[in-house]
């Protein structure tokens, strides 16, 4: 954890009643330098926080915008909840696991994209629908998937 | 103090507690009031993760969970409504959605609360046909504890426990919601001087100690009151026993000494019971019977005592208050001076072991034994209990009389050489660091021919030709003489103790 991401964090704690409502904030910040927190970064957030490690880590794999491993340069993230389910999201998932050659969760190995599925992101009227980093993409079939992923760089 | 009601009848409970902490202070739960509930530990932080412990209360519309609520004054309390009880099916219904169902093979069968609460509040039968999750069964979690994921209901009681207790926080729980696991923290194992304390607290067969596992179905054992002998804290114990053999050491609760817990240590002390015992009597080398070895101790200082010869008596801080009484009575006898103690030391920490590794030191200072460090003799009689005492020490003894439970060095050196009863084969009372004293009752029967200290010392001194000893010994009569005459111990009387001991003055 570099010192300034250190000093943000402790600014951060006057903000919140007890400390550790600060955490989640801290996470992100922590996250922000390597796009993943690792066991170095979670030990380092517990002696910032005065919590044991294993308590930072239990927030780390609760939610999913969260990162423990190195991740691609993009996110392509499938929503396989209920309605995307049913228009075919499965099957479009499954074919962007053959298509780069990964399964869901994993990074291909230049780098370029971390592939994986989530729940419902909220899109269900233009089902289904995947998530590049920030950006939705909706209404696809699996072809139009396949593009939207050659497409990043 | 408020005043609440709980199925019709009023309590008055202590102020600013929760429901289920105010009436477990008051020792209702789980004797007249009956709310179950996982998560909950009376000694741990409060989770509120299981929702067991639903209760109605009045003037409120939903169910309340007993163990977050705090009491207020005229509060109405029930705890077995139709609401109550189909919440509890719904409640059990979910945390066995994914359990394996494994209780022939699952050592807590028998003190699971999972198949306790599903016979008393649970549904007949599961109204889903998925595949259950499958997870992982027996990983050892470190060097004491085993884990099988499948039956953890994900209470956290283990992980609060870890924490909050000797905080070294090696496990956690990992993911979300049917995804989530309980799981070692990385790189860490299970791994403290207190860890097989998550088994006891674990409600179900998710934990269990490497130790005991597999050893016997628990329905054969007994759980008999005990104190542990393993340093000066005294925690309080039950032993597990059947076939009169001693299959493990629980905590029993005594909040003044040990609350809910004990160190694996001395949890592993049970084996002393049955390990390296000293087992016949012996004079020199040879076997000998247990009366020609009172006989030739008696010979032994009535001889010293004719001729002037110097006798030395040594307690031990193993010894009980009454053994250690009968020691002084026959050094008095003899005019042979107080008797030493020599007290093993080690590490001590901020929870519950102490730097004495021994149960009864404090008992043995109050009864006037005095602490030494350095050689015995010389002298013609030592008259010795226990064997905190390397050999090295006796040099310059004519003749060393050994009373003692275990093997050690000593036993080679000694000439005359009797074994004890050990703690658990009698009854008696120690007094520990804080002044409590406690009583220890016998758990098993002997498995070879031997008596309590007081009584081989009162053969002793029978033949030894002393006035004023039967030759037998009363425990009970002798803690009555302490209680009366010696103020250490006023009041304070092994017919009258109870299962969580006295503070003496
Ligand atoms: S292992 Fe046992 S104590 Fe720990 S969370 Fe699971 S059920 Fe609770
Ligand atoms: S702390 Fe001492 S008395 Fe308590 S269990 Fe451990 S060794 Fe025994
Ligand atoms: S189910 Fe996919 S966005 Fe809601
Ligand atoms: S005991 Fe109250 S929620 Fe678990």
């Amino acid at each position: 954890m570099t010192p300034e991401t250190r000093k943000k964090i402790e600014t951060l704690f006057e903000r919140y009643p007890r400390k550790r409502g600060a955490l989640l904030p801290a996470i992100y910040l922590t996250q922000a330098e390597k796009g993943y927190v690792d066991r170095e970064a979670a030990q380092d957030l517990a002696e910032l926080f005065e919590i044991p490690p294993v308590a930072v880590w239990e927030v780390l794999s609760f939610y999913n915008m969260f990162y423990t491993e190195p991740q691609g340069r993009h996110h392509v993230y499938v929503c396989t909840n209920l309605s995307c389910s049913l228009r075919g999201a499965r099957t479009m998932l499954k074919s962007l696991e053959a298509h780069l050659g990964v399964k869901a969760g994993q990074t291909t190995s230049d780098g370029r994209v971390t592939l994986g599925h989530e729940e419902c992101l909220g899109s269900c009227g233009t089902a289904p629908m995947l998530r590049v980093n920030s950006d939705y993409h909706e209404n696809l079939d699996t072809d139009e998937a396949k593009r939207i992923v050659d497409s990043l760089e | 103090m408020p005043k609440i009601t709980v199925d019709g009848t009023e309590y008055e409970v202590p102020e600013g507690k929760m429901m289920l902490q105010a009436l477990d202070d008051l020792g209702l739960l789980l004797t007249e009031i009956d709310i179950p509930h996982y998560c909950w530990h009376p000694k741990l932080s409060i989770d509120g993760s299981c929702r067991m412990c639903q209760v109605e209360v009045e003037g409120t519309p939903k169910l309340q969970i007993a163990c977050n609520t705090p009491v207020r004054d005229g509060m109405v309390i029930r705890t077995n409504t139709e609401q109550v009880r189909t919440a509890q099916r719904g409640v059990m219904e979910l945390l066995l959605i994914n359990h394996p169902l494994d209780c022939p093979i699952c050592d807590q069968a028998g003190e699971c609360k999972l198949q306790d609460f599903a016979v008393r509040y649970g549904l007949e039968h599961a109204r889903t046909r998925d595949p259950r999750r499958p997870a992982k069964k027996g990983t050892p979690l470190g060097p004491t504890i085993m884990l099988d994921q499948e039956r953890c209901i994900l209470c956290r009681r283990c992980v609060r426990f870890c924490r909050e207790i000797p905080k070294t926080g090696e496990i956690g729980v990992f993911a979300r919601g049917d995804h989530s696991l309980l799981e070692v923290f990385s790189g860490m194992e299970l791994d403290n001087p207190y860890s097989m304390n998550v088994a006891d607290i674990c409600p179900v067969g998710a934990l269990t100690t490497r130790d005991f596992r597999f050893k016997i179905r628990v329905w054969f054992l007994e759980d008999r009151e005990t104190v542990c002998n393993q340093c000066a804290n005294g925690c309080n114990l039950y032993a597990s026993v059947a076939y009169n053999k001693v299959y493990r050491y629980l905590p029993r609760r005594n909040d003044g000494v040990n609350e809910t817990w004990i160190c694996d240590y001395g949890r592993m002390s049970y084996r002393t019971i049955r390990e390296n015992r000293l087992d016949e009597p012996r004079l020199g080398r040879s076997t000998a019977t247990y009366s020609a070895a009172i006989r030739r101790a008696g010979e032994g200082l009535r001889q010293a005592r004719d001729s002037g010869g110097r006798i030395v008596g040594v307690g031990s801080a193993f010894a009980a208050n009454e053994d250690l009484f009968v020691l002084r009575q026959l050094l008095d006898g003899l005019s042979a001076g107080p008797g030493l103690l020599v007290v093993p030391t080690g590490k001590a920490d901020e929870l519950l072991i102490k730097e004495e590794k021994a149960p009864n030191a404090a008992g043995a200072r109050l009864l006037g034994f005095e602490e030494s460090s350095g050689p015995v003799g010389p002298a013609a009689v030592a008259l010795v209990l226990g064997h905190a005492l390397p050999a090295e020490a006796f040099e310059g003894v004519e003749t060393l009389i050994l009373i003692d439970t275990h093997r050690s060095p000593l036993v080679e050196r000694a000439d005359v050489v009797l074994p004890a009863r050990y703690f658990a084969e009698k009854v008696g009372t120690f007094v520990n660091h804080a002044r409590r004293i406690q009583r220890f009752l016998p758990v098993v029967e002997p498995v070879f021919e031997c008596e309590p200290e007081g009584q081989v010392l009162q053969r002793i001194a029978v033949a030894a030709g002393l006035d004023g000893f039967s030759g037998t010994y009363d425990p009970f009569e002798i803690s009555k003489r302490l209680a009366e005459e010696a103020t250490a111990f006023a009041g304070a009387e092994l017919g009258t103790l109870d299962d969580q001991g006295q503070e003496i003055p």
